[in-house]
């Protein structure tokens, strides 16, 4: 049998290694990555992406009655329907720290966008 | 310009003044702006134009003689009957199609004295070439105001203005059209970068077929020519812009015969084989995503 003083050493231990885990996962993990959701020139959502555990949607409509569904995924969020004539918002895919250009939905004057990140080029042709 | 646009400059505030010019050409420029010029030349077959109209439609004119017709500012009739500018998507008979494919010609756009004339039944659709026609004049705009180093971003047609602040090559990622992510990089300074692609605004059909914006138009019809995107690279964004469209128009052969005659772009294909075509002058600015599954091809 262990004895009493063993446990005690061996949970310090797994407390000591967990700290140290959790103190590399802060320090190895890239710069977080922020998305805002922006309408009408007014940020609606600031979203960190890193800290999303599982995919939701969040509705947005106006008075006008347009309206765009944005889903929102681990590190990733995109336009994923809109009511607008051209959704260009949504074939823009997906937004992320590496791909952090912005989403656009003109005629309902909303922009999804990354606000932090490292995408290793200044812009993206499309 | 129905498109979001981003100038990023250091030290300055010019990308004010750019954008008060985007909304003056756009003024000029919409289909969908009921006072435009372009609105007035399709609705009169004629107009007084400003400079800047009389301008752009010279450029177009040249460029769809430099690539024999692939490029046509007049295909928007065609646009119009695929719903493009309407919202309406709906597929037009082969009937409607033929009698469209009469209608358009770049061969009868007239300038003279200041007055753009087309003949009766022909419309004008300057989206191919306007973004790229504003981002000569952001940058044009931006040096005036002593600006040496400024990333300019129209919806995704990019002008590399001078070097990154630092002094490195500004660096544009190019979309992947049939993913998320890129295909790879290409490092540009005092360049446009400008993609035309099959992904970028589309409706699908009752068969599920894609149907996209870019048309051909011999066929009044979507283009199809094996290539999924086409980015072109060179000193002015008008050419570039222009030149992107025809290109995913022309397909690989014609776009590379091109090339070799002219040698004032170069090109970044994406074809629908799972290809990478590059240009020679490309060869040491390109870099391909490794992870991205196309293998890459450089022609010469």
């Amino acid at each position: 049998m262990i004895k009493t003083r063993t446990w005690i050493i061996i949970i310090a231990v797994i407390a000591a290694v967990a700290a140290a885990a959790a103190i590399a996962v802060r320090f190895f993990l890239p710069a977080g990555t922020t998305a805002e959701i922006v309408k009408d020139g007014k940020v609606l959502y600031r979203i960190d992406l890193d800290r999303v555990t599982e995919e939701y949607k969040i509705e947005i409509g106006d008075e006008d009655g347009d309206r765009n569904t944005v889903t929102v995924r681990p590190g990733m969020i995109a336009v994923t329907a809109a009511d607008c004539p051209d959704k260009i918002c949504v074939a823009a895919g997906w937004a992320s720290g590496e791909r952090p250009y912005p989403i656009v939905c003109m005629p309902h004057r909303l922009t999804v966008r990354i606000t932090s990140g490292d995408a290793g080029a200044d812009a993206e042709a499309r | 310009m129905d498109t979001y646009m981003s100038v990023r400059t250091y030290g300055t505030d010019a990308g004010d003044q750019v954008k008060a010019e985007a909304a003056r050409l756009e003024t000029l420029f919409s289909v969908t702006d009921k006072d435009s010029e372009i609105s007035a030349l399709n609705r009169d077959g004629e107009v007084k134009a400003s400079a800047d109209t009389l301008k752009l439609v010279g450029e177009s004119l040249r460029i769809s003689r430099a690539t024999g017709g692939a490029l046509d500012v007049t295909v928007y009739p065609a646009v119009r009957a695929w719903g493009f500018t309407t919202g309406e998507n709906r597929v037009p008979s082969k009937e409607e199609l033929a009698k469209i494919t009469e209608k358009i010609g770049y061969e009868g756009v007239r300038i003279e004295k200041g007055t753009i004339r087309i003949p009766k039944g022909a419309g004008v659709d300057l989206g191919a070439v306007a973004k790229g026609y504003l981002s000569d004049r952001a940058a044009a705009i931006l040096k005036e105001n002593g600006v040496s180093s400024a990333l300019i971003d129209l919806g995704g047609n990019i002008g590399a203005l001078g070097s990154r602040p630092d002094g490195s090559p500004w660096r544009i990622a190019v979309r992947d059209p049939a993913g998320d992510g890129s295909v790879g990089t290409v490092e540009a300074s005092d360049l446009f970068v400008v993609t035309s692609g099959g992904y970028e605004r589309y409706f699908n059909d009752a068969s599920g077929r894609r149907i996209w914006h870019i048309i051909d138009p011999a066929t009044a019809s979507p283009a199809d020519s094996g290539l999924l995107s086409a980015t072109v690279v060179g000193k002015s964004g008008t050419t570039a812009d222009g030149l992107s469209t025809a290109v995913f128009v022309m397909g690989e052969e014609r776009a590379v015969g091109l090339w070799r005659e002219t040698r004032d772009f170069e090109m970044i294909l994406v074809t629908s084989g799972g290809e990478i075509v590059i240009t020679d002058g490309l060869k040491d600015a390109f870099t391909r995503e490794e992870d991205s599954g196309y293998t890459l091809r450089i022609v010469s």
